[in-house]
């Protein structure tokens, strides 16, 4: 049986700090930062 | 003079070919084979998919970069393989034949000293009954389907408008289809569009997937450490949709497409249908079916190719159960076991085992997500490939050759879940290695530091400037090279 409905029923859904931090444009602006720093450094160590 | 011909001008294909025009300069032939005079930008083809980017936007032609940079460029498919050449030469060979307007039909034997196959997937819409674009259901996997997708997609939101009720699915064709990450980028924006759109109230978007569970796209899903916790890409799949209310069917097998109707099957055997009025479900993929001929006309395409098609190259292909792989069965040269100077990249490779774990209904239906290789390792495979080439040719004729395996490559990922600059946001995960392996990461199979995933505008904006970035990169711009694939 599909229990996807429950699963997704019961998942954690985040809080309203969670929702607002993901739009929020100066930790977003440092996140993407953090993140783009984080894939150089995968592609440029990895891909050698 | 060696010629080097390359089969595909998608990511893998013009990657190679601009790494080894820089290397080899004018002192060899680069000939670029493909049956569109464009190239696509694929990933952005899902915001064309809701009208937030233009079909322009991603796709430029080829020519005008080939010209510039001394590449020769034939826009012709690629038919059949000669790699011992026939019986006017022993040359390895390809025939093409020309869908260039001006040529029209015209069929070619071209040789050559290096052969790269970057076919990329040929859309295999034939193996479900009604599925695409010439059947029942739409596709965003040309910039074109994405064009065509966005008008039905404009005729949904007008009906919501006027106060009816739709369901829009989104999701995958069959129960051996690749990525997942497409689908699930797309449920996303169609989802955050209705939104953009104020009409999601009367709007059911429902998920249709292959995937065992949620989450897994096709590499087994990720497990990140966060907050002190092992947390997976399950968990926070699930929760995002359930944070924006999308339905999910899992483990299906779609065995027909009519018109509104949707027949599937589940892992559990059961056998289920789903009315629709929008439907986006992309198809299962096969290699571009080339044929092989040995130097005396022989059929030898079972041999040099997967029965999917894809060009068999060195990686361990001994059938084994799904437990017993490792990752050292994976590809790491991309070179063809049985001829030296062929290569095989991107999604035109056979990969040797599914990643996530294959399985099969009560009544023996296959339900198995096909192994992705996304951009950036075709990307990588271009590049090393290039090099490995230019290494024999420009030194010694056995220089060793460069490799970059699955298994020891790391991707980043970032599935857009909304384009918007200050509403939009992305899932960013990044994984080491692509392939997990056991041996080296007993826990998970991926190293728990590299493998990250969160979701936020900023993943958005990071989307939209590798699309700009990549466009730069193929459009081989000044110091387009400094570009990492
Ligand atoms: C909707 C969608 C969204 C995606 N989003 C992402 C994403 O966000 N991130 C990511 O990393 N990956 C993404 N991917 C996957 C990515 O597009 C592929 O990994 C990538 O395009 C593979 O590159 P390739 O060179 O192997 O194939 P392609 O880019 O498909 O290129 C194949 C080339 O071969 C040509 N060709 C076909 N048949 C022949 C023939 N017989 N002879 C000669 N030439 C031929 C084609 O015309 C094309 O030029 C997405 C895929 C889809 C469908």
């Amino acid at each position: 049986m599909d229990n996807s409905a429950i699963k997704i029923a019961t998942a954690p859904l985040p809080t309203r700090k969670t929702l607002k931090s993901r739009k929020n444009i100066p930790f977003q602006i440092v996140r993407f930062a953090v993140f783009n720093i984080r894939m150089l450094k995968m592609v440029t160590r990895a891909h050698r | 003079m060696a010629r080097i011909v390359i089969l595909g001008a998608g990511i893998s294909g013009h990657t190679a070919a601009l790494h080894l025009k820089r290397k080899l300069k004018n002192r060899h032939e680069i000939v670029v084979v493909s049956p569109n005079s464009n190239w696509n930008w694929i990933p952005s083809n899902i915001w064309v998919g809701v009208g937030k980017m233009s079909k322009n936007q991603v796709i430029f032609p080829l020519r005008p970069i080939y010209k510039r940079k001394g590449i020769e460029f034939r826009q012709a498919k690629a038919t059949a393989l000669w790699p011992e050449g026939d019986e006017n030469s022993p040359q390895g060979a390809v025939d093409i034949v020309y869908t260039d307007p001006e040529r029209l039909g015209d069929e070619e034997r071209l040789t050559y000293d290096f052969l790269i196959n970057a076919t990329g997937p040929k859309l295999n819409f034939a193996a479900t009954p009604g599925l695409g674009p010439d059947g029942n259901s739409l596709s965003v996997c040309t910039a074109q389907h994405a064009e065509e997708t966005s008008k039905e997609f404009d005729k949904i939101v007008e009906a919501l408008k006027r106060g009816e009720r739709k369901t829009l699915v989104v999701g995958v064709g069959h129960g051996t289809c690749t990525c997942e990450g497409a689908a699930f980028e797309y449920t996303f924006n169609v989802e955050h569009e209705l939104r953009e759109r104020n009409v999601r109230d009367l709007a059911e978007v429902v998920y249709l997937t292959n995937e065992y569970d949620l989450g897994d796209f096709g590499v087994g899903g990720m497990q990140f450490a966060q907050r002190g916790f092992v947390t997976s890409s399950k968990m926070w799949t699930e929760s995002l949709f359930r944070e924006r209310n999308v339905r999910a069917i899992l483990g299906a097998h779609v065995e027909r497409v009519d018109p509104g109707v949707i027949y599937y099957e589940q892992l559990d055997g059961t056998k289920e249908s789903l009315p629709f009025d929008f439907a986006m479900l992309l198809p299962p993929f096969r290699g571009a079916d080339l044929k092989a001929f040995n130097s005396s006309g022989e059929d030898i395409t079972s041999e040099l190719f997967a029965p999917n098609g894809f060009l068999r190259v060195d990686a361990d292909y001994t059938a084994k159960s799904y437990d017993s792989w490792t990752a050292e069965d994976w590809p790491k040269t991309y070179q063809s076991q049985s001829y030296e100077n062929l290569f095989g990249i991107g999604i035109a490779f056979a990969p040797p085992h599914p990643i996530s774990q294959p399985r099969t209904s009560p009544n023996g239906t296959l339900i198995a997500p096909a192994p992705p290789r996304t951009g950036m390792p075709s990307g990588v495979m271009g590049r090393i490939v290039a090099q490995s080439i230019a290494d024999r040719l420009l030194s010694k004729s056995d220089a060793p050759l460069h490799k970059a395996s699955m298994a020891n490559m790391g991707a980043a990922c970032i599935a857009s879940a909304g384009a918007s600059l200050k509403n939009g946001s992305a899932a960013a995960m990044t994984m080491y290695p692509i392939v997990p392996d056991f041996k080296r990461f007993p826990e998970s199979g991926r190293d728990l530091k590299e493998t990250t995933g969160e979701i936020g505008l900023g993943a958005h904006w990071t989307k939209l400037l590798l699309h700009y970035l990549f466009i730069y990169k193929a459009k081989a711009r000044p110091l387009w090279f400094l570009i990492p694939e």
